[in-house]
């Protein structure tokens, strides 16, 4: 796991804020806040609760969910593990899913099987592309071995994205101000920045909103053929 | 503005000169002092919960000189140590302990309507205190649908607007419902506030700013908002208004006890009289006793609570005899729709709701639904802005570039009022908390007029954005708050309490949470659920003094 040194780090290098570097702001923030948030950038925390075998199956499903593939990388699975161990849940569970820890143990080993009988090889050493069959084919399924898909999906979305967002470099790959007390805001108005928030590379450069989505879209098709 | 003399200021808002000047948030010595009754001494009142219900109750009955002790499953918070500006770290704000969801339409619960610790939910929702409408007492009468409130509108505005001028409440005068004003002006708007604006101006809608509980300026020791758009994170500024802050500080100077970390297992009934609960206090079981226990522990819990009270004289749990606690759990329909926008919003600044608009908010005689919803801008932090996307479908590299464009879009929030039904409801799970106690199981399934409301308030919604100039718009369906459950009825078939909030099986035993309400509007439910636990700290002090027998704390 890569850790840069250099200011403004954006997960893969993406982003379209250049410069804009959201931790050079901590030193205005309340000191309990900075700890947490620094922290996510110091410290990979060592796993707790995956095994290593379950560790390598969640990383190359979270990174493949997150598109978090090239350095720096976000410590997603980390992130989760922790909360996992930790036994953070978002306070509920379906009826018809286990508990959380329990939930993702099952649909790790689910991915290992359904991987080993379409291609073979575990689900971390497939190709990209095997693997986003696959977890394609749970997101559309109503039910995956026993489970129902949609809440499986929600499992998965929910202490992934909740990890990756929670990350320093992504607010600064999409420009998100981050903790902003004791600081606070002074410029509320659409289209107007605070001294500190770093404009936009030009809206239209390379190309404009609507085609930047299209070419996500392309890329995702390329690699795990076309969507529902 | 409202009643501008500074004695009745100071003397109504003493909470706001409790709060300590400086960079400290807490009052450490008003908790130091605080009154400490004996374990074995029986008080006038045991509050279970200090929430919006709990506290605002707490607060009233020391006031009037009852001995009162509040207890709270979570924690006691620090505003400075406890809390963080950040979306990851601020989970211990809600109610984690597990919890099984159930039925067609499973409701999320945790962040989106469950607090624990002292304050309550109201520690991490916006701080939004619309009141609600007329209308909404008598939803069978006008609409043939949900059922009458056991009181009117006109018995609790006296209430709403006490506790409008406790908070304080700011916002521009309120032309829905009953039109009224508040006693600060409008906060400035946040980017999301605009757009919102913009395009309501464009469709002839008509909006108004807030009301936000926070009040606009300094305020006592209270500071200044400095619009960071943390307020579902906690106020670490001390401006906006929760129990915490307001009604528990002012009731530990009136001589109550708050006793944190103090989870209430069973309510105790000998010979059909409540005379206390037991509780989980530091690995051990205590109990308090009481002539009065009042419940306040929201939808989920005050039921769970009743439940698991079961005796042998009551098998299905305490005042459940007609199979009505835990029924008629109501969430309202939140369908929340973002559009995208050529310029930058940065939607994150300024408190997360700060325009409404209730234009749809009755009956319209030419739908073919009832009731009707509210419109109000949201703003939701990357971590919950996520949500939005993925439900979109999307993951991997569309789900990055939609959050890499985060800063374009601006959100809008609907407030459905989704109507009451006896299955919606909590029982109790075969799976066991830390306590060993039954987990509740929170079964919700919408009816088919709550669809409706659903898709109209979207497209509703989808006009706004685009009459703001907005290029895609993207929806997504969630439910927001929590109310029903013990609901206050004019029988005891149709409810679990009646119009005063006491229980209709124990005649000590009342409940001053949102659980009694029997519909729930298009409001956010917190001012209606302080404004009934003042209005029932009234009727108990009005009981007491009149000694009744049997009645109130004195029998």
């Amino acid at each position: 796991m890569s850790r840069p040194d250099t200011p403004a780090a954006t997960p893969g290098g993406e982003g379209r804020f250049d410069g804009y570097d959201v931790l050079a702001q901590s030193p205005f923030w309340d000191p309990v806040t900075a700890e947490v948030v620094l922290d996510r950038t110091r410290r990979v925390p060592a796993l707790a609760f995956f095994s290593s075998a379950e560790a390598d199956v969640a990383r190359a499903l979270l990174d493949l969910m997150l598109a978090n593939h090239a350095e720096p990388r976000v410590p997603v699975v980390e992130m989760v593990d922790r909360r996992l161990f930790e036994g953070e849940t978002d306070g509920w569970r379906y009826e018809d899913m286990p508990e959380d820890g329990e939930a993702w143990r099952r649909s790790l080993r689910f991915l290992d099987e359904d991987a080993r009988r379409a291609f073979q090889a575990g689900f971390a050493h497939c190709t990209l592309d095997q693997q986003g069959r696959i977890v394609q084919g749970v997101q559309d399924s109503e039910e995956w071995h026993g489970l129902p898909g949609k809440h499986v999906w929600s499992l998965w979305t929910r202490y992934g994205c909740a990890a990756f967002y929670a990350h320093p470099w992504a607010w600064n790959e999409i420009g998100f101000g981050g903790p902003a007390y004791p600081r606070g805001y002074k410029v509320l108005h659409p289209g107007w920045r605070e001294p500190f928030e770093v404009a936009e590379r030009d809206a239209e450069d390379p190309v404009p909103w609507s085609e930047r989505v299209e070419q996500a879209e392309r890329a995702h098709e390329v690699r795990l053929g076309p969507r529902r | 503005m409202r009643h501008t003399d500074e004695r009745a200021i100071r003397a109504r808002n003493e909470s706001a000169w409790l709060v300590p000047t400086g960079q400290e948030r807490t009052n450490w010595s008003l908790r130091e002092r605080m009154r400490r009754f004996d374990p074995d001494e029986e008080v006038d009142v045991v509050v279970v919960g200090c929430g919006a219900g709990g506290g605002t109750l707490t607060q009233r009955l020391a006031r009037a000189g009852f001995r009162v002790v509040a207890l709270e499953a979570g924690p006691w918070w620090d505003p400075a140590r406890d809390w963080v500006s950040d979306e990851a770290a601020s989970h211990k704000l809600y109610w984690t302990e597990p919890r099984v969801i159930s039925g067609k339409d499973p409701v999320a619960l945790g962040s989106n309507n469950s607090g624990r610790g002292v304050g309550g939910s109201m520690v991490h929702v916006a701080g939004y205190v619309p009141r609600f409408h007329p209308s909404d007492f008598e939803t069978y009468t006008r609409d043939g649908v949900g059922a009458d409130w056991p009181i009117s509108y006109e018995e609790l505005r006296p209430y709403y607007e006490q506790i409008e001028e406790e908070l304080p409440a700011a916002g521009e005068p309120w032309p829905w419902g009953d039109p009224h004003d508040y006693p600060h002006h409008p906060h400035p708007l946040g980017p999301n506030g605009e757009v919102f604006r913009r395009g309501a101006r464009a469709l002839g809608l008509r909006t108004a700013v807030g009301p936000v509980a926070i009040p606009n300026g300094r305020f006592g020791h209270r500071n200044h908002c400095i619009y960071r758009g943390f307020c579902l994170q906690g106020c670490k500024v001390n401006a906006k208004a929760s129990p915490l802050i307001t009604h528990i500080p002012d009731a530990l100077a009136h001589g109550a006890e708050i006793r944190p970390d103090s989870m209430v297992s069973e309510v105790v009934v000998e010979h059909g009289r409540a005379t206390g609960v037991r509780y989980f206090h530091g690995g051990r079981e205590h109990f308090q006793r009481a002539r009065l226990v009042a419940l306040a522990a929201y939808s989920i819990e005050t039921p769970r609570l009743l439940l698991l009270s079961a005796t042998p004289a009551h098998p299905d749990g305490l005042c459940n005899d007609f199979g009505q606690v835990g029924r008629y759990v109501m969430v309202q329909g939140a369908p929340q729709t973002a559009g995208r926008f050529h310029d930058e919003v940065r939607m994150y600044k300024a408190p997360p709701p700060e325009v409404t608009c209730e234009e749809f908010y009755e009956t319209d005689p030419s739908k073919d639904y009832r009731r009707g919803f509210a419109i109000q801008n949201v703003s939701p932090l990357p971590i919950t802005y996520s949500e939005h996307v993925t439900a979109q479908g999307h993951w991997g590299e569309v789900l990055r570039e939609y959050m890499r464009d985060y800063v374009h879009w601006a959100v809008l929030g609907s407030l459905c009022e989704f109507l009451p039904r006896v299955e919606n409801g909590v029982t109790l799970a075969a799976e066991n908390d830390a306590h060993g106690l039954p987990v509740a199981n929170f079964s919700y399934s919408e009816g088919e007029n709550d669809n409706k409301l659903e898709a109209a308030a979207q497209a509703v919604m989808e006009d706004i954005l685009r009459a703001a100039g907005a290029q895609e718009v993207i929806t997504i369906k969630r439910y927001a708050h929590l109310v029903g459950g013990c609901r206050m009825a004019a029988d005891e078939r149709s409810g679990v309490v009646d119009r005063n909030r006491r229980s209709v099986a124990v005649p000590n035993l009342y409940v001053t949470d949102g659980s009694v309400m029997p519909t729930q509007g298009s409001a956010n439910p917190a001012l209606t659920i302080m404004a009934l636990a003042a209005r029932c700290a009234d009727h108990l002090r009005a009981t007491a003094r009149s000694g009744l027998v049997g009645e109130a704390v004195r029998g």
